[in-house]
């Protein structure tokens, strides 16, 4: 049961038929791991912390500096120097006193992403690296956890969902299999704040979605943003049965 | 035989695989992903997937930014 506050602050999500009393109840136990605080994490953990999203976890191991701040819209000037999760811990509170919010100050490494992964019930990889975004894929294809996987360059954005639940599920090494390799990030090639908000924003659209029980539009797709025309590709995404992570599942 | 590449129209040569067309076009094997006709291609097929005429070709690359 929802409380009276919670009636009321949730009532705009209560007057959708495909969320009402059960949905948000959904919301309120759903256990969300959010890695990367940036341009990413940021609409994605603003948004799912005012949707009642009930226990957050939030990783990152940066502090806030002050060229974050054209994208990363969780913080402010008198920000700059501290922890991203402790400012962006204590801002969703502020939102919404209804949820737990708890906060990783570190790099996570395999050990402890395996531990965290049994207590989620669905990972949003909002990181700026190649090298992270494979060892979380492989974390999720291990430990069955759903992912959902936002990225973005310059104008570009880049979405996809596996979930990792079902046998099947292609992943995330299946399409870009090398992790070596140089790859772009915001700091080499630059970065429109509003494409990765967009991005951002839709990963926590389709978090809210999962839970209320929607299918999900992206699933084993990978969706490309060009922030220029607004034109959006779509690509299915099929299991590679050799691939080094998922292939003998 | 003609193809399209990124919206491009693209000559190929009969019995083209997609490492090949990767080197003709001169695009880096590392970091790059393929689509034919909306589905993507895995690294692993690149040898043995044959392009036909009039694919849709999509190149690009994996990006990490966030
Ligand atoms: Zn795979």
């Amino acid at each position: 049961m929802l409380n009276d506050a919670e009636l009321l602050r949730y009532s705009r999500h209560l007057l959708l038929e495909d969320v009402g009393e059960t949905g948000q109840l959904a919301l309120k136990n759903a256990k969300v791991l959010i890695i990367g605080m940036g341009g990413l994490g940021s609409p994605a953990s603003l948004y799912l912390a005012a949707a009642g999203i009930g226990h957050l976890v939030l990783s990152d191991f940066d502090s806030i500096e002050v060229s974050n701040l054209q994208r990363q819209i969780t913080y402010q000037s008198d920000d700059v120097g501290d922890s991203k999760v402790e400012v962006t811990k204590r801002k969703l509170q502020q939102i919404n006193p209804e949820i737990k919010v708890r906060s990783i100050n570190k790099s996570m490494q395999a050990d402890q992403l395996t531990m965290e992964l049994t207590m989620a019930d669905l990972v949003l990889d909002c990181t700026d690296n190649m090298q992270s975004r494979q060892l979380i894929n492989k974390a999720c294809v291990d430990a069955k956890v759903p992912l959902i996987v936002g990225a973005a360059i310059r104008f570009e954005g880049q979405l996809m969902f596996f979930d990792h639940s079902e046998a099947d599920s292609p992943c995330y090494h299946c399409l870009f299999p090398s992790s070596e390799e140089q790859t772009l990030n915001c700091s080499n090639s630059g970065i429109i704040g509003p494409v990765v908000g967009t991005i951002g924003t839709l990963q926590a659209l389709e978090v809210i979605k999962y839970f209320v029980g929607l299918p999900s539009g992206i699933k084993n797709k990978l969706k490309l943003f060009d922030g220029k025309t607004l034109d959006w590709q779509t690509f299915v995404i099929n299991k590679d049965p050799t691939c080094k992570v998922c292939g003998h599942l | 035989m003609k193809i399209q590449v990124n919206e491009q129209v693209v000559e190929v040569a009969d019995n083209t695989n997609i490492e090949r067309l990767l080197l003709q076009l001169d695009k880096p094997l590392m970091g790059s992903a393929v689509a034919v006709n909306q589905e993507v291609i895995t690294r692993s097929q690149w040898e043995s997937y044959i392009i036909n005429e009039g694919d849709n070709i999509s190149l690009f690359q994996a990006i990490a930014g966030g």
